[in-house]
């Protein structure tokens, strides 16, 4: 992974003092909270249910063992012992008082982190696959790109109050693993026919009220160009992005009301920089820089590929029959022969998806360094990954998984759902996701029938901002708030646009909203009915395209117990 | 970076020319007026050569709009109607790298101390300030980073295209830093 230069380290650490200024001249009611809301959320800080959130960046989702240690740490000294992985590869604390908070700003850049820019109206966290320079199926390594728009983007004077917030994804593998077209800018590394490397460029998808995909601006861009295109993309965006409406600021507003005038604004802006512009091919790549950065994502000295016959991890005919449910659903095909990546499931009984304790930061750290070259990574679905697992540890991987609790066999099943923190801790939230997702977890406990499902994308978001990305579930929740009371809109059908249903596509509503204790059987209704429904080996999300909503929709309002007694309250 | 007090008239002479309701449309030429767009538009065909003028734009308007007039224009002053309204960092980024303008470019409206990194990188070289702003804080403000990843309006090289040496001059332990050691001592 990036290894920090002097320049790197002594910035976070410029940063945390800069922060600690602010925070006290705000103590000390020198800054009006109204001034400093704007800095401190540049720096992670929002205010939340109990007490302050703090955001934590994980650029594009990588992580080392120290690292690890240091949330841990987080957790039990400044938190109420666990902290939350978020569907932007980021983590969050719920609990840290806002005076500690230039401490823990110290720690984290004592290992090489930051919470910088990761909420505000900024360019934030640029995101990519959990599996990059692993998996299997990449054609190019997006980290090394990752981290040029980390530097580009971090600080950028230009774009620092936009209109709204703005993210970034990028991914260079054949299954998009980082839901890219429902990002404001989202970056497909491909090679073109001549065999050169640049960007198919989307911009303008996202979530909130109004879900739109992204649209593609270019089909290809050499790689060199990158940060000349996005400088084009967000000035464009911070000039004409809508500032009278948070509602309607994000750029898909932009995009979706312009059309083609926007497309053809961002390639005139862009040809502008670097004709017209003193400085304009000033941020052009240069090779050598790419070479710099990349040195830093080579394979660990120690992995070599280990060819054989029969791959370790199958060959075991004897092995225990949950060893071999964890081998084919919590690892993965990986690009060095003899090897796999693996996922530590953080979605279980008796813990909110994404959540994890001081002590199982730790034991992710043991794992990371035991078994993965001291490595680790937050994936899109909140979970943490293992990227350079040998098979022959594979065994032993899974047992010392078991003692922390994060081996439940179930990557890409029901139980594998995206939530957000929901109503318990968010601000904004119109109702809780938590225990909604404790009682489906709990309803659907047993693995034989969960293996029978199969693969299937459950989102849950407490709220239209969508940060469950409920739109992209192919069975999505989201929390309304009527009259004081919590709701739930299911849709239908949604994708982020991997192998399962690969056009991102929002979900579709199936009726009026149902009230919280209905929630677990319109799931179980839905699933029984696709169940009923499917044709062999056939997947939910192509039985929900194949035979339409009608049945589900027939089968969730079969189990309205409150509302079909609370008419008023359907909309 | 300036500070401009608005109390103190005679070190900033600049003046816009209001009437009872609003900005004048006609006016005499005066040294140092501070006009709008629509101003500036009604005068500029007879404004004397060599006598100082500038200005004020808002922030929704394209600076191609006083693109031609530049080499007229003393002063352009950018406007921040609420300081979390970033439009204005693009019009002096365009204004200085796109048009190669040297003259004053000068932030107005809700200016606060925190802005002034980002005022100062993207071609700003004058502040009016909120009222209730410490200047001496604006200058502190100034002084956390020893540098940053991409090239701007005081060094257009991003960190990348600096040369080995100077790159390394970011983080040796600066003279000041050296001073404070000694005396601590």
């Amino acid at each position: 992974m990036y290894q920090y230069t002097e320049f790197d380290r002594q910035f976070v650490h410029q940063r945390a003092a800069q922060f600690r200024d602010q925070l006290e001249r705000h103590l000390r009611g020198q800054l009006p909270e109204d001034d400093f809301k704007a800095l401190r959320l540049q720096n992670g800080w929002y205010v939340q249910r109990h007490a302050p959130m703090l955001r934590i960046a994980v650029p594009y989702g990588e992580l080392n063992s120290k690292q690890l240690r240091a949330l841990g740490r987080i957790a039990r000294q400044y938190d109420r012992g666990f902290g939350h992985f978020t569907t932007r590869q980021n983590m969050q604390f719920n609990w840290i008082p806002l005076d500690q908070s230039a401490d823990v700003m110290d720690l984290l850049a004592s290992v090489d982190m930051h919470g910088i820019q990761t909420s505000g109206n900024c360019i934030r966290n640029t995101t990519s696959d959990c599996f990059a320079g692993v998996a299997a199926d990449e054609v190019i390594d997006p980290r090394p790109y990752c981290e040029v728009l980390r530097q580009w983007s971090t600080l950028h004077p230009e774009f620092a109050f936009l209109p709204r917030k703005f993210k970034i994804a990028v991914t260079g593998a054949v299954e998009d693993r980082a839901a890219t077209a429902w990002h404001d800018i989202g970056l497909h590394v491909i090679r073109n026919d001549a065999g050169e490397v640049g960007f198919q460029v989307r911009v303008g998808g996202g979530m909130g009220r109004t879900p739109v995909i992204g649209t593609v601006i270019r089909e290809f861009l050499p790689w060199q160009q990158i940060l000349v295109y996005i400088e084009a993309i967000v000035r464009v965006y911070n000039k004409h992005g809508r500032r009278d409406n948070a509602y309607k600021a994000r750029i898909k507003i932009l995009v979706k009301a312009e059309g083609q005038r926007f497309i053809d604004d961002v390639n005139e802006e862009f040809e502008h920089i670097l004709k017209d512009d003193v400085d304009g091919t000033a941020h052009l790549i240069p090779q050598a820089e790419f070479d710099r950065v990349n040195a830093s994502f080579v394979q660990p000295a120690g992995v070599h590929p280990r060819a054989a016959n029969v791959p370790a991890w199958q060959a075991a005919g004897d092995a225990p029959q949950a060893f071999k449910r964890w081998l084919a659903r919590n690892t993965h095909a990986h690009k060095v022969p003899g090897y796999r990546a693996v996922t530590l499931s953080l979605k279980r009984a008796g813990q909110a998806p994404g959540d994890a304790t001081g002590e199982q930061l730790d034991a992710a750290a043991d794992l990371a360094d035991r078994y993965s070259f001291g490595e680790a990574r937050v994936s899109h679905d909140q979970n943490l990954v293992l990227p350079w697992v040998r098979e022959s540890d594979l065994f032993g991987l899974w047992n010392a998984a078991r003692d922390a609790s994060f081996a439940t066999p179930n990557i890409g099943l029901l139980t594998d759902m995206i939530a957000c923190p929901g109503g318990d801790f968010c601000a904004l939230a119109n109702a809780r996701s938590i225990p909604i997702a404790a009682e489906i977890t709990e309803r659907f406990a047993d693995l034989d029938e969960l293996d029978d499902i199969g693969d299937i994308d459950l989102h849950i978001s407490g709220c239209i901002n969508s940060c469950g990305h409920h739109h992209s579930g192919h069975i999505g929740i989201l929390g309304v708030d009527k009259d004081g009371k919590e709701w739930y809109q299911i849709s239908l059908g949604g994708s982020d646009g991997s192998s399962l249903a690969t056009t991102a596509v929002p979900g579709k509503v199936i009726g009026p909203s149902f009230a919280a204790d209905e929630v677990a059987d319109v799931i179980e209704a839905l699933i029984d009915t696709y169940r009923d429904q499917r044709a062999a080996s056939e997947r939910f999300i192509d039985t929900v395209k194949r035979v339409g909503l009608e049945p589900f929709k027939t089968a969730a309002n079969a189990t309205r117990r409150s509302t079909a007694t609370a008419k008023e309250a359907t909309s | 970076m300036k500070f401009i007090d608005p109390r103190d008239k005679p070190r900033d002479p600049w003046h816009t020319i209001d009437g009872d309701d609003g900005p004048m449309v006609t006016l005499t030429p005066n040294p140092f007026s501070l006009l709008t767009l629509a101003q500036w538009r009604g005068v500029r065909a007879h404004w004397p050569e060599g006598m100082p003028v500038g200005v004020l734009l808002a922030n929704d308007v394209e600076v191609t709009e006083i693109a031609a007039d530049l080499s007229h224009l003393s002063l352009v002053a950018l406007q921040f109607p609420k300081w979390v309204d970033g439009r204005a960092y693009s019009q002096a980024r365009v204004l200085r790298s796109r048009y190669r303008y040297a003259g004053q470019i000068r932030a107005t409206g809700e200016v606060l101390v925190d802005m002034l990194p980002l005022l100062q990188r993207t071609g700003f070289d004058a502040v009016a300030m909120r009222a209730d702003q410490s200047r001496e804080v604006a200058e502190r403000a100034l002084g956390f980073f020893r540098g940053h990843y991409q090239g701007d309006a005081l060094d257009n090289r991003p960190l990348f295209a600096l040369p080995p040496e100077q790159r390394a001059a970011l983080t040796q332990p600066s003279e000041a830093e050296f001073l404070n050691a000694g005396a601590s001592i």
